[in-house]
């Protein structure tokens, strides 16, 4: 009843503008605004003598919003159409165009038609822009000029530019917009952009002025648990209680009710999305060393800066790509050359940065094992002193050789944007997280279990005497082992360049929270190591989202963690075994 | 249990001479101009790190137990003794640090620092509180090995977190400073802060005495044995959970005296103290002059430090890092008895060269042959 009301009126008052537009235009232009090209009236505006006629003639293109309208206004206000005015006082609305002649003139053409603006004798006229005015705009002009366009980006073929324009049209709950909303609403097609509509008109009908149609908007408002309206329902509920409106009270009540349960559902998932990506963070910095540790029972302190061995190596690979780099490593000058390429360049060397860290920090490992580790597999409590000491040299190389200022490793354009399901947001980057940290598990369990490598592996890290006795070369099994665990650092160095801060010390931010990981999911079980990096992860989101301080939330995730080894010493998962010391 | 380097006849006078010297030489030649007082300070500090470098070996080089969270109790000590000299500062009002977030007005638990004797009491109970409780828990569940010094790290980078708070009232980051007096002695005068030296001096010695007599006694035999094999000492019939939280409270006081000698001699104290790499420094001292013995924590301390404050100035600032590390990882490798024990290793090394040249045969290129865990 309300929506029928509403066209009724709304064709009335078309057919009304269109009315005096015709007399209008008869008396100026000689033939209707509908006749016309879209250029045609925008020309006899810019012509028209007052402002008034002026609206008119642009608001007769609201009946066919085109794109075309929109950019002729753009021109319009941005100055670049000028109106030539004749010895004989006729005004003709011009464009300059070509290249500046040595007087500084321009080619005109008649923007009724875009030919060359001719005089009477047929030569083409040249205007210095300097001494011609252009077409100028009013408040009352720009605001039809607004209408129209309003009316265009509703018409946008681009579902986003559609969306968009019919959310904006509910801000401020004009009743005038309501019109052009309900004719969208009777072609649209889009499920998505039909929800839309069908929120931005409801918000709008809040403020109508029939009681009925309120209470309608608010029903549906409810049912479709908008949350642009929160705020809207608020202030109407606050003059609901004002004017001791019962009906509207107990409905806005109930919109409100609606959408807050929504919005706890959001957060809930939200939350468990970041928390879910938290945990693959700190699986893919753990996984490296629940191999290291976990496997090997080296406590390598250096893990940290394998990490930043990764991540400055995606900063290099990066600058290769790009224009090249220059670095000072202990007073030595060496410079990188460029490859140039540009924004490709920027969207690919990602790719390229992946494998290359890897390979980067298994190189170190290597180097690393064979230099030190190698001497300490029977002293972990040494490994751990030594691991540290390496640790402060390899971040002071670091240092030395990038400096000791984080650096700028920027994102490839397909991994900034994210997607909104439900409201949800889901940035492209943690969800990349998610993928990468499945991949890693996937490839680290297919390596360890159904490879030759990873039979090796294990039978080393079970009985490394035994191996050595049925053949196996335990001394390069160790170096293996070590040198992926540290690749896996080197990956998890990669992709933490992508979300966060890349500097010397950036390992360090990590290491006690990836210790943390490998000893919650017990030693020496990968599985382990995932169940408690996805725990931990989400704990700790939970614990901010309702604490509202992460710090906080921090120091309770780690006594949690503390108690926990009360019940389980030796984590989630234990590797059982009859040998004792 | 083997014989421990050092020990021999001599032992007792040298170290007796030593602590004249620490205690009354050094305080003497200062007050006669010969000592600078920077100098004295240096070694004041010196000391506060050898008796916690102590603490750490008494675990570590004793137990067996890896704490890396003795730079906890180090600054925990240290908070103590600057509540004291926060209350100390009189004046009107509240102090930056509470006036910056809101309160106009002491919060209670600060009143009761006003004494010097609840302050100190405070030093031993608070540390010794967080030790007997954490080390309760980890002891009871058989935490140990890398499990214990991993969760200490834990604890002491929780800690941290908590520390720089500003809401904990504690002073967040900056912590307490501007102090000025202690015991009503004006803390910029010289001859308060030889009596600190003297005092931090003294109890060095004491620590250093008390920890002899205790590595020494029945205990400390106890001890040795949990350290070199754990199973061995329970099949025994000692409860060997006891055992460990003892000393572990023990040496978590012995950290916080040093720290609150530490806060008036440095005049201030903050969260940065705690950071988890404070904690692995004090390991190296420990490492580097010799674990497993008393004065070889002492001897390391002293000297990395003294390195430290001449190498960290200037040009070779930059290299320190590297120096530290790097001599690390050589001392780990090549000299799992520190300083200390070099002597002993240099001995074995050329009997067993000339045992081999003896036997006619080339002599072993092993570097580290007895580098077997302790």
């Amino acid at each position: 009843m309300a929506g029928l009301l509403t066209q009724i009126w709304a064709r009335f008052a078309l057919g009304v503008v269109m009315t005096v537009l015709f007399c209008l235009s008869d008396v100026c232009a000689q033939s209707s605004p509908a006749d016309l090209s879209v250029r045609q009236v925008i020309a006899a505006a810019v012509s028209a003598p007052n402002s008034a006629e002026q609206r008119s003639l642009i608001l007769s293109l609201k009946s066919r919003p085109t794109a075309e309208a929109v950019t002729w206004f753009d021109q319009w206000k941005g100055g670049s159409i000028f109106l030539y005015k004749d010895p004989a006082g006729g005004v003709t609305p011009v464009l300059l165009t070509g290249a500046a002649g040595p007087d500084g003139s321009l080619a005109t053409l008649k923007l009724v038609d875009e030919s060359p603006f001719l005089a009477a004798d047929g030569t083409a006229i040249r205007i210095n822009p300097k001494t011609i005015e252009a077409a100028e705009t009013d408040s009352g002009l720009r605001k039809a000029m607004k209408e129209v366009s309003d009316l265009v980006a509703l018409a946008d073929p681009d579902l986003e530019k559609r969306i968009r324009a019919i959310q904006d049209s509910a801000i401020g709950q004009k009743p005038e917009k309501l019109p052009a909303l309900l004719e969208l609403r009777k072609t649209e097609k889009n499920p998505k952009a039909i929800r839309t509509l069908e929120e931005s008109i409801a918000i709008i009908q809040l403020r109508s002025a029939k009681s009925e149609e309120r209470l309608a908007a608010c029903e549906i408002l409810a049912k479709l648990k908008s949350l642009p309206a929160y705020d809207t329902i608020k202030a109407i509920l606050a003059e609901a209680e004002k004017s001791k409106d019962l009906p509207m009270i107990a409905a806005s009540k109930r919109a409100l009710k609606a959408i807050d349960s929504h919005i706890a559902r959001i957060d809930a998932a939200g939350t468990a999305f970041r928390g879910l990506s938290l945990g693959s963070v700190l699986l893919v910095v753990a996984i490296g060393l629940a191999i290291t540790f976990g496997l090997m029972g080296i406590i390598n302190m250096a893990h940290g800066e394998f990490i930043a061995v990764g991540a400055y190596t995606a900063y290099v690979i990066q600058n290769i790509f790009g224009s090249g780099l220059k670095l000072s490593p202990f007073g030595m000058s060496l410079s990188l050359p460029g490859m140039h390429l540009g924004d490709q360049g920027a969207n690919l060397y990602f790719v390229v940065a992946i494998p290359a860290s890897f390979l980067m920090a298994a190189l170190v490992g290597i180097l690393l094992e064979r230099s030190v580790i190698q001497y300490l597999y029977k002293r972990p409590l040494e490994s751990l002193l030594a691991t540290w000491g390496i640790s402060l040299v390899m971040q002071q190389i670091l240092k030395f050789t990038f400096g000791s200022n984080n650096v700028q490793v920027s994102s490839p354009a397909w991994l900034s944007g994210n997607w909104t399901v439900n409201d949800i947001v889901f940035g492209w980057n943690r969800v990349f997280v998610i993928g990468f940290a499945i991949l890693i598990i996937l490839v680290t369990w297919l390596v360890l279990n159904k490879t030759s490598l990873g039979l090796l592996i294990r039978a080393v890290m079970q009985n490394r005497n035994m191996a050595a006795c049925m053949g196996v070369r335990t001394e390069r099994v160790n170096t293996m082992t070590f040198a992926f665990g540290c690749g896996l650092a080197g990956l998890a160095g990669a992709f933490l360049s992508q979300i966060g801060n890349v500097g010397p010390s950036m390992g360090q931010l990590y290491i006690v929270d990836s210790f943390m990981t490998v000893v919650v999911g017990g030693v020496g079980n990968i599985m382990g190591t995932v169940i408690s990096a996805l725990g931990i992860g989400i704990a700790d989101q939970s614990l901010q989202q309702y604490l509202g301080n992460p710090v906080i939330g921090k120091i309770l995730v780690l006594a949690a963690i503390i108690l926990f080894l009360q019940w389980r010493p030796a984590g989630l998962f234990v590797t059982r075994s009859r040998s004792l010391d | 249990m083997t014989k421990q380097p050092f020990t021999g006849r001599l032992h007792t006078p040298l170290l007796i001479a030593l602590a004249v010297i620490l205690v009354v030489v050094i305080p003497l030649l200062n007050s006669l101009g010969i000592i600078s007082n920077f100098t004295l300070g240096n070694w004041g500090k010196y000391l506060c790190y050898g008796i916690l470098a102590i603490s750490i070996d008494l675990l570590w080089g004793y137990t067996g137990l890896l704490c890396l969270g003795q730079a906890l109790f180090f600054t925990l000590g240290g908070y103590m003794m600057g509540m004291h000299l926060m209350r100390m500062i009189g004046g009107d009002g509240v102090p930056t640090f509470l006036s910056m977030v809101g309160r106009t007005e002491w919060p209670s638990f600060f009143l009761p620092f006003s004494s010097f004797p609840f302050a100190l009491l405070m030093m031993v109970v608070v540390p010794g509180m967080l030790a007997y409780v954490f080390g309760y828990l980890a002891f009871r569940s058989r935490i140990k090995g890398v499990y214990f010094s991993i969760l200490t790290q834990a604890l002491t980078y929780g800690a941290a977190l908590l520390f720089f708070r500003n809401e904990l009232l504690m002073g967040g980051n900056n912590g307490f400073t501007d102090f000025r007096t202690l015991l009503g002695f004006s803390l910029r005068e010289d001859s308060t802060k030889r009596w600190l030296y003297i005092a931090t001096a003294l109890l060095l010695v004491l620590v250093v005495w008390g920890c002899k007599w205790l590595t020494h006694s029945r205990f400390g035999l106890i001890q040795r044995a949990i350290r070199d094999s754990e199973n061995r000492v329970l099949f025994s019939g000692y409860a060997t959970a006891n055992f460990k939280l003892f000393i572990f409270v023990i040496s978590a006081v012995i950290a916080s005296l040093a720290g609150a000698l530490f806060v008036p001699q440095v005049g201030i104290i903050n969260p940065s103290e705690m950071d988890t790499s404070k904690s692995l420094e004090a390991v190296v001292w420990v490492a580097l002059g010799g674990r497993g013995t008393i004065v070889g924590p002492v001897i390391g301390a002293i000297s990395v430090n003294a390195l430290k404050s001449w190498a960290s100035v200037g040009a070779t600032a930059d290299f320190w890092p590297l120096m530290l590390g790097g001599a690390f990882v050589l001392v780990v490798l090549f000299m799992p008895k520190g300083m200390v024990g070099l002597p002993a290793q240099i001995q074995g090394y050329i009997t067993r060269v000339s045992r081999n040249k003896s036997a006619a045969e080339s002599p072993s290129s092993e570097p580290t042959p007895e580098a077997t865990k302790p």
